[in-house]
């Protein structure tokens, strides 16, 4: 219960840190001179001490929305694969429910674009609505394929699964559902090349549009449900695609378990310098792949059992 | 004479939990309508009727009931008959409900042989010796699915649900439709059993097309009532999808999965009911203050009328499939089930299940768009519209009924075991097994799927961890005592306006050019240029119409179909004598040919020889120039 606890706790500190190490490794990777990798906390304490400015066009939604962004994703950090063998898990929830609960998130992200007026906002929502519904398939997809090689929906007992029993005779389909996930990660997280988290351009902004009314704690806590979304993102593929290290000791377990985390964000920052944003209408070309490898994953597993 | 079985007795719950709601909304609704007595004569019998075939133990009483119900409801559509499209509406409901009928009379006919106050129970012998089931099977998709909504016999659902006052589309959506689909499971399982594979995967991709093509087309649709028939169409298909899954499994013989996915379909029945009666309630409420119902003349109704935009959250939440909704549960009961299809030994069979989770998870995503965009559009930002400014809460029997219903969606997502128990008990006295016990094993917190791999949801502790963390949010925040500023809208320098918002036409934007292939789009773009510059303007309008695919392909094709042969008709009744006699001539030509073809030797040169002579004759007698 307490290595639980403890890996909530890390995850939920290193939340921050993994997304401005993207940012300074990119700037670094561009020469360009980095910012410090502690950012995210600066930025965080930063905002808490601001006065909050709300926008008299707004309603109940925008005093109720951020909180209601950050708790489904603060549930989901709860449900997680365990780091650390013997550690507690809770093995109940399964995959459909960690994809509804982030849906939840980005429903109500999308209402809070809505909810100020703006015209910003309202782009915002509008794309973002686009682009989870062509996410929602793909990562049904995924999960189901995924599922079958771990031999259990629940994402806890998967990751166990996964890690003590590494489906080494169905490899290509595993190849193909990581693949998929991948996508689905850089999608889901408004990474380039589906959204660029930098620019406040109204032509490319998907992310920042919706949310580019609030200021204050309002921004700390959306800012916070990003970074956190983003670490279920890569600690689930981690968990998932990359279980291995699992069983060494609590603190190397962890340190392993971390040092994945920023592999995963060092790929993600590697890819983000290397290509650009896709155009909006082009965004479903991607999101089509990830459909494929997901189909194209369980087409292999059923037929070729591989 | 009358039937109070489990599978009935479901029903009239269910009529029941849509119907007292409804009353209460219905009397706050009712300063509304101008023929008062009309209307509540109408929808009285509309009630009763529907508790009458659910509980019809005989062909007879069942169809009498049917027939009432239609005619009721056609009648409630006309209540307010303002203006020519609410006429052509009901006369489209008419056409199609009676479609269904004629089915529904075929298959009783057939089912009972003519014996028609027959027990239902005893057409099973009858059915057993018919040659055909297929055909039956087919009678009964047509006559019922007709009734239910479904692809490719939906159209009029768009069409009808928003001419009629709002509480009678709430019931004609809610419950009409759930009354269609108990007719449809009450047949199949009383009657057609066993089925072969082949029907539960008609009713598979009946449902798949359904559930897509319904959010697909509610997405582009801007009349909020519209909007939410689509929807509807959507949810019948999602039942559908977990129905067909039932079937399959049960003609495989996999009982535990079967009965899992008929669960999570009834399950689905129910959620629909309850949320869709409250969305339209919302609706209606809205429609009431508003006096439109396109949703781009709303906008920041919250303000006005937060009780109703809180119930139209909660519905919208529950129809967008997001957990811990009712909704949730059952759509992700229906996964369940479908990923039980790893036990299928078939594997073509097995490979085209995914298809059908592609399906029903895009639905859910593009759910989730349309909803954003049926509340953000009608309740958030700025008014769009004086009728929208003026609007102010609805009346108190309206608000109780709105209440009533969103308790019984909370009480749907609160006491799920509670009505799966039910829902098992029911199949049970079907003839198949019991899950419940597979279901909940440890306590009601648990729900385990029966899937091999099967995972399990826990919808009271999500919905406790997830209000327990929101309210520590906000415990947080009101601890740390932050210092709050009302300012406007950032909006580059510019002021922000109701037509700086976002509107509903453009919020679907990129999802209607994306399936723009199956929109085909009719977009009309008026701007009055200035200096004929292109990119200054005094005023522009932008509208785009969507053609439904499956109305212009199906029924105005058929109708011309049908136009040109009765013109052919026509002609052939006012010819003139001597055209008569010319037709009597060459169908003798015909018989003698022909005869000669069939009972003599045959050559495919006298036989192009005779077609000639026919064609030249028929030409020349009978057709004659072209005036």
């Amino acid at each position: 219960m307490i290595l639980y606890i403890t890996t909530i706790v890390v995850l939920l500190l290193l939340a921050p840190l993994l997304l401005s190490f993207i940012k300074s490794l990119k700037m670094w990777l561009l020469f360009k001179r980095p910012t410090s990798i502690f950012q995210g906390y600066r930025n965080f304490s930063k905002l808490l001490s601001k006065e909050t400015i709300v926008s008299e066009e707004t309603s109940a939604i925008t005093t109720y929305a951020p909180f209601l962004v950050l708790s489904p994703l603060l549930v989901t950090m709860f449900f997680l694969p365990p780091v650390v063998q013997g550690a507690f898990y809770v093995s109940f929830v399964d995959a459909f429910t960690i994809t509804g609960l982030i849906s939840l998130s980005t429903f109500f992200l999308m209402l809070l674009g809505l909810d100020s007026a703006s015209a910003f906002g309202g782009m915002g929502s509008s794309r973002e609505a686009f682009i989870s519904a062509l996410v929602e398939p793909a990562m049904v997809l995924t999960v189901f394929s995924v599922s079958m090689m771990a031999g259990d929906l629940g994402v806890g007992q998967a990751g166990v699964n996964l890690a003590a029993h590494f489906p080494k005779e169905h490899m290509a389909s595993f190849l193909f559902a990581g693949i998929s996930f991948f996508i689905l990660l850089l999608a889901e997280n408004g990474r380039i090349p589906v959204d660029n988290p930098e620019t406040h351009l109204e032509l490319t902004m998907v992310h920042e549009a919706m949310i580019l009314d609030l200021t204050g704690v309002y921004l700390a806590i959306i800012e916070t449900a990003s970074s956190v979304k983003f670490v279920i993102f890569a600690s689930l593929f981690v968990s998932l695609f990359l279980p291995f290290g699992y069983t060494y000791a609590a603190p190397l377990a962890i340190f392993v378990f971390i040092a994945k985390l920023f592999g995963v964000a060092m790929v993600v920052a590697i890819l983000e310098v290397n290509t650009a944003k896709l155009r909006l209408f082009k965004v479903p070309n991607l999101l089509g792949i990830a459909i494929v490898f997901a189909f194209l994953s369980l087409i292999t597993f059923y037929v070729l059992g591989a | 004479m009358f039937l109070f079985d489990t599978l009935s007795l479901i029903f009239v719950a269910l009529i029941l939990l849509g119907t007292i709601p409804n009353l209460f909304y219905s009397f706050g609704y009712l300063s509304h309508i101008e023929r008062k007595r009309h209307y509540l004569l109408h929808y009285f019998t509309f009630i009763f009727s529907m508790l009458g075939v659910v509980t019809a133990g005989n062909a007879l009483v069942f169809l009498f009931f049917w027939e009432v119900m239609s005619l009721t409801s056609w009648q409630l559509i006309l209540t307010e008959v303002e203006d020519k499209e609410t006429i052509k509406a009901a006369r489209f409901y008419f056409i199609m409900t009676h479609f269904g009928f004629v089915f529904l009379l075929l298959f009783f006919l057939i089912a009972t042989d003519g014996n028609i106050d027959m027990h239902f129970v005893d057409m099973q012998g009858i059915v057993a010796l018919f040659p055909y089931p297929t055909l039956l099977f087919f009678m009964l998709v047509f006559g019922f699915l007709s009734k239910a909504g479904a692809v490719p016999f939906h159209v009029w659902l768009p069409y009808a649900h928003p001419a009629a006052p709002s509480p009678v589309s709430a019931l004609m959506s809610g419950v009409m439709l759930k009354v269609a689909l108990y007719g449809f499971a009450r047949f199949l399982f009383d009657v057609l059993y066993p089925w072969p594979l082949e029907w539960g995967i008609v009713i598979l991709v009946i449902g798949s097309i359904s559930s897509l093509v319904g959010v697909l087309y509610a997405l582009s649709e801007h009349d909020i009532k519209a909007l939410l028939a689509n929807h509807s169409i959507e949810n019948i298909g999602i039942i559908l999808i977990g129905f067909g899954m039932g079937m399959i499994f049960d003609s495989l013989h996999l009982e535990t999965l079967s009965t899992f996915a008929f669960i999570a379909a009834f399950f689905h029945i129910f959620n629909h009911m309850s949320f869709k009666s409250l969305l339209f309630m919302g609706a209606g409420s809205v429609l009431h203050q508003t006096h439109t119902k396109n949703i781009e003349h709303y906008g920041g109704l919250i303000k006005s009328m937060p009780l109703t935009a809180f119930t139209f959250l909660l519905a919208s939440i529950s129809i967008s499939a997001l957990p811990p909704s009712n909704g949730f549960l059952s759509e992700w009961m229906i996964f369940q089930s479908m990923l039980g299809s790893y036990n299928i030994s078939d594997t073509s069979l097995k490979l085209a299940i995914p298809f059908a989770i592609f399906a029903l998870a895009m639905t859910g995503g593009l759910a989730i768009a349309c909803f954003v965009k049926a509340y953000g559009i009608s309740f958030l930002g700025l008014h769009r519209s004086d009728n929208a400014k003026h609007a102010h809460e609805v009346n108190f029997l309206m608000k109780t009924g709105m209440v009533l219903m969103a308790l019984v969606v909370m009480s749907l997502m609160l006491f799920t075991p509670f009505y799966i128990g039910w829902f098992d008990k029911m199949l049970i006295s079907l003839h198949h097994v019991s899950v419940y016990d597979k279901m909940f094993p440890d306590g009601f917190w648990h729900m385990h799927s029966v899937a091999v791999h099967g995972g399990v949801v826990s919808p009271l502790i999500l919905l406790a961890s997830l209000l327990g963390v929101t309210l520590l949010l906000v415990f947080a925040y009101k601890v740390l005592d932050v210092k709050k500023r009302v300012y406007h809208t950032w909006g580059c320098g510019y002021k922000t306006t109701a037509k700086t918002q976002y509107s509903a036409t453009g919020f679907a934007g990129p999802i209607r050019r994306f399936f723009n292939w199956l929109y085909k789009s009719d977009e009309h773009f008026h701007k009055e240029k200035i200096m004929e510059h292109e990119t200054k303007f005094s005023d522009a309008h932008y509208e785009v119409h969507v053609k439904p695919l499956f109305e212009t392909s199906l029924y105005v094709n058929s109708k011309k179909l049908i136009n040109l042969v009765s013109y052919w008709v026509y002609r052939l009744a006012h010819f003139e004598q001597t055209r008569y006699a010319a037709m009597i001539f060459n169908l003798m030509l015909l018989v003698l040919f022909s005869y000669r073809i069939f009972f003599h030797a045959f050559s495919w040169a006298t036989f192009v020889l005779e077609s000639i002579v026919m064609i030249i004759s028929i030409k020349v007698l009978i057709i004659g120039d072209k005036k």
